[in-house]
């Protein structure tokens, strides 16, 4: 009735020049609106349907209701490649995140060479993963990698079997994951810490001349919810580990660094068996989304 | 300044781009030396030509291809003949490589999809159970007499291989690459009384330098593992072997589990297939798997020892990797494909040129009989010739947009004087299997012919020897498993070998996982027609 009333009063000239308006922004936003719609949800839906199936690769769909789901709990493949993913989620989220919190309070203050040194530190989140891992395979083979051939030097007679031995070949590939995304962190908690009200501090030096004490009462809690973000965008990322175990290790020895990514492209995109890894790829985003309901959650009550 | 050194550099560096771009070309071939060009082009002129299609000037085709470079095993051949088959039809084709690791995906998405990318593929034969059950290639048996195709001889391969590029009495690839795997060895070193006294004094018995067994195989390698045997003054290793997942290692162990599990039949021919003699994947009346019995079970703990008399990096290993260990001279031995045997005479990758010894898989006294459900105690050991590996060959895909000028570059690449310079080429990746490779009285190459593209003429007799022995002369045969699935099949049990062999699982349960998943695949496809498929295959007759 309101609008009605409004659109009474506006002159027809201006009505028409408004529809026109109209139009336009479904224009503009109509290719993004089918963009989302192909890309986005035609494949989430679309995949979700397969999770019911027995979709082989040339072999017709069967209906088969949550058979896939079923199979993945009696899967001792996906027990696996589920440990060996919590693995790097647990080191590499950790270890980045201190990393970066690390560089970021280092960086935090004047000092000669800042811009040079932060440009550097930031170059290795611009590479491929897929890139890094070849580039891990000349840091750590065995015969001829740059990490042997120091320890060879140095007079080391049992030189660690980084492609042999399950838990060397998961430290070389959290070690390459770390390198890459420990400036990612460094980054974001930079720009946190440098969005921090000045006047707090100024405060505080009145009562504490203790950095530690400034740290754990002022900075921790100020940048808390910033630290939540880089974790849980960190948890989500490397859940999702493949390039760097694709290219380095192939997911070897065995299945010692074969990730749950890595499993859902074998089943699905190598084996071709749609349905299973569909229902892999679901059973992945439900995971996903609890830890990410847990976390907003938690940061929720804490500032409640 | 600063202006004249960005000058300067991208000067040079479009100096080295061009060079490195610009292949050198003899006699119209990107050849690496003026002999390499001088014998591709006598076999060029030699090589049946058939009549080119006129209508074929000005057209393309795909071809892809595992990728190995301009150089490389299998792709190489593609740019080096490129030049030559322009110069014939007026037409052209694209190579497209694929990584190993992606190969399977990539064409078989290709061929699901019905995108069509790939004209041609240059497969692995183990992928024929897919295309025949997807009706994904094209039978090629109507080209064989129409005079504008070059004339191949298909009788000419030895017919294990020969078998891998049919199904049944139908044609569907041509002739190109034979791989089997034969075990090779420092004759200089194996040889020397030096060496053969020391062992003795060791281990209490002479060298038992037949290595007719896989048990007198791991004893040398084991004596040899360790000592400084080519004097650089560093350990070095007893055997080589590329163990890493995806690194194709289940071929060693398809090798040499082999004699401990194909048996032959006791009657005649001792070749017949039946329930529990020449069978070594599945039982062929229930489909089930065989892979974790325990004559395959004993296989992969000899495996394993063996793999212990090497270096360890080796568990981490690549082919290009494990040969090198081999072609530097620094292990006692190996067991690999045709390639080791003409790379040992590429003196830019081999220092072992005239010190390459060469004999067929060894085999073991103590085989298991799946009908008495036990270990044989054999006085001569069981002795099995393999086809292991990808016998890589060109197919048509159904969606080729021209079959017959796809055709033609196959049946021309295919004629005898192009296969057999592909053959001696260490390069190409191309291994022996036709009546042209061979000596008498298997075949009508001459030693002089090896030694004409560069061999050394005691290598050339060892290593052909070797492959003659495997396809002529072993009783029995280990069969080819090509149903669908089997890639897959392949693939996971490459991933629990890798599992066992790092010590991660015994042998036992690593096998039994293999099983496992075997199960689940073939009841995925469907285990009557896996079963049908399977024993036409193996040529088992209910």
């Amino acid at each position: 009735m309101i609008a009605g009333g409004i659109r009474e009063r506006i002159p027809p000239f201006t009505r028409g020049k408004m529809a026109k308006k109209e139009g336009a922004k479904y224009f503009f936003v109509g290719p993004g609106i089918i963009w989302v719609l192909l890309f986005t949800l035609f494949p989430l839906v679309y995949s979700l349907r397969l999770s019911f199936f027995r979709a082989r690769l040339g072999m017709g769909q069967q209906f088969i209701w949550l058979e896939n789901y079923g199979r993945a709990f009696t899967d001792y493949r996906f027990w696996s490649v589920l440990q060996v993913t919590v693995f790097f989620v647990v080191c590499d989220v950790a270890l980045t995140v201190l990393l970066g919190l690390g560089l970021a309070l280092l960086f935090h203050r004047a000092m000669r060479g800042q811009r040079f040194f932060r440009s550097i530190f930031t170059m290795p989140i611009f590479t491929a993963p897929i890139a890094l891992g070849y580039l891990g395979l000349t840091i750590f083979h065995e015969e001829v990698g740059a990490v042997n051939t120091v320890l060879r030097a140095l007079g080391l007679l049992h030189l660690p079997a980084w492609f042999s031995n399950p838990w060397l070949a998961r430290i070389a590939i959290t070690m390459v994951d770390i390198w890459q995304w420990t400036p990612f962190c460094f980054l974001v908690l930079l720009a946190g810490l440098q969005s921090l009200p000045a006047e707090v501090y100024e405060a505080a030096v009145l009562d504490t001349s203790s950095g530690w004490a400034m740290f754990r009462h002022i900075t921790l809690p100020l940048l808390l919810p910033v630290l939540f973000t880089v974790t849980i965008l960190r948890v989500v990322e490397t859940f999702k580990i493949l390039d760097i175990p694709f290219s380095l290790t192939s997911g070897g020895p065995g299945m010692a660094t074969q990730t749950y990514s890595f499993y859902i492209y074998l089943t699905g995109l190598r084996n071709f068996n749609a349905g299973y890894a569909s229902a892999l790829a679901y059973l992945l985003l439900i995971v996903m989304m609890a830890i990410s309901l847990f976390f907003f959650r938690r940061l929720r009550q804490i500032y409640e | 300044m600063k202006k004249l050194g960005i000058i300067v550099a991208l000067v040079a560096i479009s100096l080295i781009a061009v060079q490195s771009l610009s292949a050198q070309l003899i006699s119209g071939f990107p050849a690496a030396n003026e002999r390499e060009a001088q014998t591709a082009l006598a076999a060029f002129e030699e090589a049946d030509k058939g009549k080119p299609d006129p209508a074929w000037q000005g057209e393309k085709f795909t071809i892809g291809v595992y990728s190995a470079g301009q150089r490389g095993a299998i792709s190489g051949p593609l740019y080096f003949w490129r030049n030559k088959f322009e110069e014939l039809t007026g037409a052209s084709y694209d190579i497209v490589e694929i990584p190993f690791a992606e190969l399977r995906e990539k064409i078989f998405t290709d061929l699901q999809t019905g995108a069509g990318r790939y004209d041609v593929i240059i497969n692995c034969s183990n992928y024929y159970g897919d295309y025949i059950a997807n009706n994904w290639i094209l039978p090629i048996d109507k080209y064989f007499n129409d005079p504008r195709m070059p004339k191949w001889d298909r009788a000419s391969i030895a017919p294990a291989v020969a078998n891998l590029m049919k199904w049944g009495d139908r044609w569907y690839g041509t002739n190109n690459d034979h791989d089997a795997q034969v075990l090779y060895y420092r004759k200089d070193i194996i040889n020397s009384p030096k060496w053969q006294a020391e062992f003795k004094k060791a281990k209490g018995h002479d060298m038992p330098v037949k290595m007719d067994t896989w048990e007198d195989v791991l004893e040398i390698c084991d004596f040899f593992n360790g000592k400084d045997w080519n004097g650089d003054g560093k350990p070095d290793h007893g055997i080589t072997l590329h163990l890493r997942v995806g690194g194709q290692g289940f071929f060693h162990f398809m090798a040499i589990s082999a004699p401990y599990v194909v048996i032959p039949f006791p009657g005649d021919p001792p070749t017949k297939v039946t329930r529990y003699h020449n069978v070594y994947w599945f039982d062929p009346v229930t489909m089930d798997p065989l892979i974790n019995s325990p004559g395959h079970v004993r296989a992969l703990e000899m495996l394993i020892k063996l793999s212990k008399t090497g270096s360890p990096a080796m568990w981490g290993w690549s082919l290009g990797e494990a040969w090198a260990d081999f072609l530097s001279g620094k292990a006692v031995m190996t067991f690999s494909w045709g390639d080791v045997g003409s790379l040992a005479e590429d003196p830019t990758q081999s220092v072992i040129m005239g010190k390459l010894g060469a004999r067929g898989i060894p085999g073991t006294k103590a085989p298991y009989d799946l009908q008495q459900k036990k270990f044989l105690n054999l006085a001569k050991p069981n002795m099995v010739g393999n086809q292991v590996g990808c016998s890589w060959h060109p197919v048509i895909s159904k969606y080729a947009k021209n079959p017959d000028l796809c055709y033609y570059f196959m049946a021309w690449q295919a004629t005898a004087p192009i296969n057999h310079w592909n053959v001696y080429m260490g390069w190409t990746g191309v291994d022996p299997g036709t009546t042209y490779d061979w000596f008498p009285p298997y075949g009508k190459a001459t030693v002089q012919d090896y030694v004409d593209g560069g061999y050394n003429a005691d290598d050339a007799k060892a290593f052909i020897g070797a492959f003659q022995d495997n396809f002529y002369n072993y009783k029995i045969f280990q069969n080819y498993l090509r149903i669908p699935g089997a890639p897959e099949m392949d693939e996971i049990w490459d991933v629990h070998l890798s599992e066992a062999i790092t010590g991660q699982v015994s042998p036992k349960v690593a096998l039994d996982r293999t099983y496992q998943d075997w199960v689940r695949i073939v009841a995925d496809y469907g285990k009557s027609k896996l079963l049908k498929l399977y024993q036409e295959s193996i040529g088992y007759k209910p």
